[in-house]
Parts: C-alpha cells; structure tokens; sequence
C-alpha cells in the first residue's frame, strides 16, 4: 500500500502546516502570551490582575449579560419566523432572502444605524410625528442591543428552520389526529424535535456576541464594553498583550463552556 | 348491507386542487364493527378518503357523515377516528411508552389511568416488556405495532390504517394481517384499510372498495370482486385475469376465439359485444380432443403448488394458465374449463346495472 | 383560521421589513441631493461621482476584491487536500482529531482568531500588510472549504474508486478523472463561501492590517467613526449589487448541482465570525 502512503503525505503536507501554523501555534501563543510579563518571564500574574480587578469582572459580567439579552432577542422572534417560513410554499426562497442579509457587509449594515438612530436620524423624525421630543438612540445600551440583534437575527433563524424542515409533516399529522391542537402539537411535538435547532442558533449567537466589538464603538459609544471590545482595546490601544491575551483565554473559556452546554446530548447514530 | 345506521357515510364527496380531480363524486357507507379496504394502485385517491376521514384533508363538496352528524368541519383533534400511519409516524423524542400515552394524556386523563390504558395497549399488541425502550431500538414490526397501539390507545370508533404493512418484509406481513384482522374483532371496532396489495385485500376484508382515477370501480365482498369483477380494471387488478374480446350472442352462449361457449350469464342485447374473463387458476391443461381451446405452450415455470404456463392460442391470444400438471414448452394441448368459470362483462355497465341485471335473471331461473 | 392566517402573514412582513429596512435606506440616501442621511434633498447620482473620482477607494476596492479571490483560491486548494486526507484516514481517532482542529477557527470569535495571528506575525517578524492580511484570509477559509467538500465525498460511491482502482488507475488519474469531477460542487461551493467570508472579514483584517493597508470593511470602519458620508451609501448600495449576483450565483450553481439528487438546497450562510 505504499501509493496509499504517498497520496496521504501529499495531502497531509498542506494541511497539516495550515493546521501546525495558524490553529494550533497561535492559540499556543495566545495562551502563553497570557502567562508572561511585559520581559518575557513566565507569571500568573495577568490573571491575578483580571480576577482582583472588579472592573474586569463587571465588564465580564455584562458581556455576558448583553450576549444573553442578543440572544434571547434573536430566539423570541426568530423560533416563530422559521416556523411560519417553513410552513411556506416557496420556502427556499423566502429562506433566501432571510440569508440575503448576512452577505452583505456587517460594517454597512451597522453604518445604516447610525443614520437611522442619530438625534436627528429618521427614527427620531418619526417619532416627532407623534410629539415625542428627540432622543439620543445611538450610544446607548438599547441601541447596542437592536443592532447586534439585527445582525444576529439571520443566524438563528437558519439552524432553527432547518431543524424544523427535518421533522417529517407526518408527526405533526398524527400529532393532530391523536386528539392534540396546533398549540399542544407545537409544545409537544414540534418544540422538542427542533431542540438541535435551537441550540445551534444559541451557539451561532451567544458566542459572537460576546466578542462584537465593532457594534460597541460605532452604536454603543463606549457604555457597553464587551470581551471583544477589551480584548481588541489591550491589543490596538493600550498595546497590554499579556492582559489583552489573558482575556482572550477568559472568552475561549466562555465558548468552550457555551459549547458543552448546548451540545446535542443524543448522539444521532453516525450520521453527520 | 345491513339495516343499521352507517358510522360513516360519503355523499357525492369531491376533492379537487385547482383543475386536478383526485376525488370525484364519492359516495360510501361503513357499518360499525367491520374490517373495510380501499384497494387501488397509487394515486388512485383511496389515502385520499382516509385524510377527509381523519380531518387531515377537507372535501371541496359533498357532505362526509359521522353516526349521522356533518363532520366536514369539524378539525382533526375533535374527531374519534385515529390513524395508523403509512410509516408509523411515531415521536423520535419519546419512548414507547410515552407515544402511547400521548392521545390519553392529550385528554387530561389521570396517571393511573393512563398507566393502564398504555399497559392493555401495549398488551394487545404483545410488547408489554417494551414499554421503556426508545423508538431507535426498536424493529420495524415493532414500531409498527406501538403505530397500532398509540392509535388504539384513543379508544376510537374507527381505526385508519394507511398501508400499514407495506414496510415490512413477507413474512411479518403475513403474520400482522393475521394479528390485525384479530385485534379488530377483538375490539369490534371499525377498521378502514388502505393498500395497493390485492392479495392483503382479499385476505382481511369484510368488504372491499376497489378505486382507480378517484372513482370507486366496485365494492363488494372478497369473493364477490373476485368472481365478478365489474370491468376491465377490476378484473385486470384483482388477482390474474385473461381478459378477451366476446360477443354474447343469446342468454347463456357467448361467443370469443371463434367459438360457442355455453356459460351462465344472461339479460344482455342480443349480438353484444362484451369481455370475456377467464382466472387462470380455472384453465386447466388436457388433450388436443378434449379442449374447448387449442393452444401451443410458450413459457413454463415451477410455482411450488403449481406450474404458471403462459400459451398461445391460433389467434395470437397469450393465456395465462395455472396448472397441476407439466407440459413440453412447444407442445400443443387443449384448454379445458366450467360453463360458470367463464365471466362476461359488459362495457361501463355500472354496479347498480350488474346488480339489477343479476337480480332479473337470477329470479327468472327461480320460477 | 382565516385571522390566524392574516396574523402569521403579518409577523412575516414585519421581520422582512425589518431585516430590509437599514438595507434599502443606505441604498435610498445614497441618491440623496443633501450630505446627510436625514431630509430628502432630491435626486442625485453625485456620491457615485464621487465615489469613482476616490482613488483610494478604488484602490481599497480592488485590493478587497484581490484579497478574497487570492484566499478562496488557495483555501480551496488547500481545504480540499484536507477534506481528501480526512476522508482517507481510516483511523476513527485521528480522523476525529483532524476533523476537531479543523472546526476550532470556524467557533472562535473573531477577534481571538485576529489577536492570535497578530502575535503570530509579531512573533515570527513578518511585517504586516497585504502578505499578512492574505495569509490570514487563506487561514480562516481553509476549514469553510473542508466542511463543504467533505460531506460531497462521504455520498461518492464507494464503488466508484473501487472500479477506478480495477481499471487500473494510479493515484493522480483517480484523483483528476474520478474523485475531483464527483465531488467539484462541493469545492465550488466551498470557493464561494470562502470569497464572501473574506469579503465580509473585518475584525481579523482590521487585527493584522498594519497601517499601509487597508480594506473595504476597515476603511468603513474609519470612516464611520468620523461621521456620515453618503459616499460609504453609494458605495454600500454597490455592494448589495455585488451581494445579490454572488448569491443568484451560488443559488444556481447549488439547486444545479443538487438537483438531480433528492435532497433540497440546503444554503449556508456566512458564520457570524467571518463577517
């Protein structure tokens, strides 16, 4: 099997320095960044500084926080957009154009905020129809809340309608026939199979939001400060690695944790 | 059928998407307690009648009747009909015991009650020990038989059944259609079955309702359908069938393949042209002087309990023949049959025809 | 039922409406007379005049365009060697490994990917500019690719390479005449969705660009924090053009490619970290 050996090393090679050189070599780093001095020796002293400082902490804090309002956000009104969609005719086409969006660049899309949202944007002139005197939208925590929601909202409807396009339309059927009405169907039947769905979008939105740190300087101001937003003020700004990595490490923490809590417990055969 | 008031009935029943007619001008009646199938290839509109049944489809006309009462509108939850569906249809997210439970615990019927409706389910249907097991473990006869059981656990009036045998193998198909024809007069509830399976077909039914083209061609009993299929369709989709051109010269003499045959059929105009049916299983192979029809041996297998021969006759006619004895591929023997083996059917004679005329000359024999 | 219906149709429009609506008003104001994105001065095409008379957008635009075709080329030669040696390996626990560290930059958060690579470069004394920014691009398309072209090879019949192997085919003519044709949309696929990763990128380019260089998003970027230009709306409107035919185009080449198999388009969207 030698020609087997060969046509192994020939795609390994590639690969394989990809994987050697930018997954494992700068997350190595990362992390040893996060354990050295502004000398080069090695300390714990960056994480003594983040978990003795309450400034840090809040900041996590809230970080998480917000990332949980985006998601619970995104969640409410996204279940019942993937569940109307796939109850269309054309649904691959209405999902289209939910997906539209997500293609066009996040940094104009954030932009058309800031003309929509500012004191003297449309948002306020509307309002000033009804008597409501102008108010400073942007900078605010709700603003930081209705973009990074807008931005989000794609991203969970997709795994959602997909999981809900998986269930076979019999279930719901013999759901129905078994005496069960639209509303007790959907708890019982549709809510728990589309579980996957839910958790997928959970991930494909709590993590980023924990880490959006553009949205936080164009919309937020700087009132609401992410891990994202910390992380890239030590590394572009201050120009602190060490504490700007030991965060780093705080937000891979924060993932891999959000990982392990919506992972898709049953195992689904060997499929996928 | 019997006097007694049906527990479903069909009036002039349509359903049509746009310009397609699935079905057309449907008129049925069930009686409680017996074992029904709709019987017909696929889309030919019989898993149609089930979801207007069930409520999963509405009618565009016609009225649908449940004991008496209009049930178009009723919704599907509210009906007391369940379903068995074609691939089981069961909650990947619940056990055994739970896709049981579901239509009783749907009814806010108390735990202990629950526990035992879900208990004589599960009994009726033999897996009593299973009650614990995920739907992923289990076989595909057994999925089958929790289908059957979360259906029955409603306690219904009338179970659908929508090509429930279809997934499983041969042998398990023989036993399940023995088992369900024994829970339904168990239970004594209706059953309404729906297969493309003639032979299935023949084998439970109390009464068969034969469609095509969302029309049913004919219903009858097993027997009935069998012996005197209405038309060409019927004939050529229940068991097998050599179907000829005839002409039914006078009461009792039809004539096909040049010749006068004497069989038992009357009330037709005199010189009609008609066709002839003859059941393989009636022809049976015999010497060149006693055969009613000369006909040369084309093909020849073994079957086990008999040898399917498929021969020619002068005019180029091919005859299916199931026979007991062998022949020599090549060979030319004779066909022999019964006066009454022969089955003449007239051209769109409706079933209300066939059952008048079968009534008039039938009489006229009596006296 | 009738009002149940109206209500569910009515949610519909209203989400649409809302994932629309920043969209269009970019596109509306970038024909406005006026310098602002407020009050209706009238039709005019002058922030698409400026817009091309802005050399350096234009330069930044066909380094952007440079940028995510150079990478998606590359990262699907790259991923698709790296679909193939996953797809090969026949122990299940390097295979899962591989398939593990692939995944790791497709979960990160942007800006772990972005200040990890920059003490990469930092480290190892490569200046940062548009070697830097490309490499970076290669490196997070690489798995996107991996992922579109590995499932196309785990439905390639398995008799397939076995006749090929029979016939007497070597390693490079299996590959060339046998494996690549089977699974070529999935690779398409993976080129498209690497291309618009990279052009969406911002936090990773705007970690590792230095100061010379500079893309579209980085330069809206800067831009937007100094106020309202309504050359960034002729500009975004441009963009949606360019958005809409890229997708029209993956939308075809996939229903295309699937669709003589049973299963329905399944799009994919940009992750969030790749914008």
């Amino acid at each position: 099997m030698k020609s087997k050996q060969q046509r192994q090393l020939f795609y390994l090679v590639p690969y394989g320095a990809w994987l050697l050189l930018f997954v494992i070599a700068p997350l190595v780093l990362l992390l040893f960044q996060s354990l050295t001095n502004a000398n080069g020796g090695l300390t714990l002293h960056n994480y003594a500084v983040y978990f003795g400082s309450g400034t840090y902490l809040r900041m996590t804090f809230n970080s998480v926080w917000f990332a949980f309002l985006i998601t619970l956000i995104t969640l409410v009104i996204s279940y019942p957009m993937a569940y109307l969609l796939n109850q269309l005719k054309q649904k691959q086409f209405w999902l289209l154009l939910v997906i539209l969006p997500t293609w066009i660049n996040l940094l104009l899309k954030t932009y058309a905020f800031i003309g929509l949202l500012s004191k003297t944007g449309t948002v306020n002139n509307f309002m000033s129809f009804f008597g409501i005197a102008p108010q400073q939208l942007l900078f605010s925590d709700w603003s930081f809340l209705l973009v990074a929601a807008y931005i989000e909202i794609p991203f969970m409807i997709l795994p959602i309608f997909n999981s809900l396009a998986e269930i076979d339309p019999k279930l719901e059927q013999a759901s129905r026939d078994l005496g069960a009405n639209k509303w007790q169907t959907l708890r019982r039947v549709i809510l728990p199979l589309s579980m996957p769905g839910v958790k997928a979008g959970i991930q494909a939105v709590f993590i980023p939001s924990l880490s959006l740190f553009m949205i936080t300087r164009l919309i937020g101001g700087n009132r609401v400060i992410t891990l994202g937003t910390a992380i890239e003020e030590h590394f572009l700004v201050t120009q602190n690695w060490q504490l700007g990595s030991t965060i780093g490490v705080i937000l891979i923490v924060a993932m891999v944790v959000t990982m392990i809590l919506t992972r898709d417990r049953v195992k689904k055969n060997t499929r996928k | 059928m019997a006097e007694q008031t049906p527990i479903i009935e069909f009036k002039s029943v349509s359903l049509a998407y746009g310009d397609t007619e699935i079905l057309k001008g449907i008129d049925l009646s069930l009686e409680q307690g017996k074992f029904y199938t709709l019987l017909g290839p696929s889309g030919s509109g019989k898993t149609t009648i089930l979801n207007l049944i069930s409520g999963q489809l509405a009618a565009t006309s016609g009225d649908i009747l449940f004991e008496n009462k209009r049930i178009n509108d009723v919704p599907v939850e509210k009906r007391t009909v369940n379903t068995v569906f074609q691939d089981y249809a069961l909650f990947p997210n619940m056990n055994v015991f739970e896709n049981v439970a579901f239509g009783p615990s749907i009814k806010k019927m108390s735990k202990n009650d629950i526990e035992r409706q879900v208990h004589d389910m599960l009994k009726l249907v033999k897996l009593d020990q299973y009650a614990d097991r995920d739907i992923s473990e289990l076989s595909g006869g057994q999925r089958q038989r929790v289908a059957i059981a979360r259906a029955l656990a409603n306690d219904p009036k009338v179970l659908l059944l929508d090509e429930p045998l279809s997934a499983l193998d041969y042998k398990l198909r023989k036993d399940m259609q023995y088992e369900l024809r024994e829970i339904q007069q168990r239970l004594g509830i209706t059953f309404v079955f729906v297969t493309h399976d003639q032979e299935e077909a023949l084998a439970m039914s109390d009464w068969i309702f034969v469609m095509n083209d969302g029309v049913i061609q004919q219903n009858g009993t097993p027997e009935d359908i069998y012996d005197e299929p209405i038309n060409h369709f019927v004939a050529d989709f229940i068991g097998e069938s050599n179907i000829v051109d005839g002409i039914m010269k006078t009461d009792y003499v039809v004539h096909f393949v040049g010749k006068d045959f004497e069989n038992v059929d009357a009330g037709m105009r005199p010189n009609e042209r008609v066709e002839v049916v003859l059941r393989p299983e009636d022809l049976d192979l015999t010497t060149i002087e006693n055969g009613k029809l000369i006909v040369t041996i084309d093909d020849q297998s073994f079957r086990g309990d008999y040898y399917e021969i498929t021969a020619i006759d002068d005019d180029g006619n091919e005859w299916q023949v199931q026979a007991t004895n062998s022949a020599q591929v090549g060979e030319r023997v004779g066909l022999t049959f019964d006066p009454e083996d022969i089955h003449i059917m007239r051209f769109n004679e409706s079933e209300d025809d066939f059952d008048a005329r079968l009534e008039s000359y039938e009489d006229d024999d009596e006296e | 039922m009738k009002k149940a219906f109206k209500w569910s149709n009515l949610y519909l429009w209203f989400v649409f409406i809302l994932l629309y609506l920043p969209i269009f008003f970019l596109i509306i104001y970038s024909f406005n007379a006026g310098d602002v994105m407020q009050g209706w001065d009238g039709f005019s095409l002058k922030h698409y005049a400026e817009l091309f008379a802005d050399t350096r957008i234009i330069e930044i635009v066909v380094n952007t365009f440079l940028i995510a075709l150079l990478s998606s080329l590359l990262a699907s030669i790259l991923g698709t060697a790296g679909a193939l040696y996953i797809y090969d390996q026949r122990n299940q626990l390097i295979k899962n490994i591989f398939l593990s560290l692939n995944n790791i930059l497709l979960v990160s958060p942007d800006v772990i990917i972005g200040a990890s690579f920059l003490i990469l470069f930092t480290v190892v004394g490569f200046s940062l500019g548009f070697a830097s920014v490309l490499l970076s691009h290669i490196a997070f398309s690489i798995p996107i690719v991996v992922l579109m072209v590995l499932p196309r090879l785990q439905e390639m019949n398995q008799s397939l390479v076995a006749a090929a192997k029979d016939l007497g085919a070597n390693n490079w003519q299996m590959l060339s005449r046998v494996i690549l044709p089977v699974i070529s949309p999935g690779i398409l696929a993976g080129f498209f969705m690497a291309f618009t990763y990279s052009l969406d990128d911002f936090a990773v380019t705007f970690f590792v660009t230095g100061n010379g260089f500079s893309t579209l998003s980085v330069e809206i970027y800067s831009r937007a924090r100094q106020g309202v230009s309504l050359e960034i709306n002729a500009l975004s409107a441009m963009m949606f053009v360019v958005s809409l035919v890229l997708v029209l185009l993956y939308y075809v080449i996939s229903t295309r490619s699937s669709k003589n198999k049973k299963r329905g388009t399944r799009l994919v969207t940009p992750a969030t970290e790749g914008l």
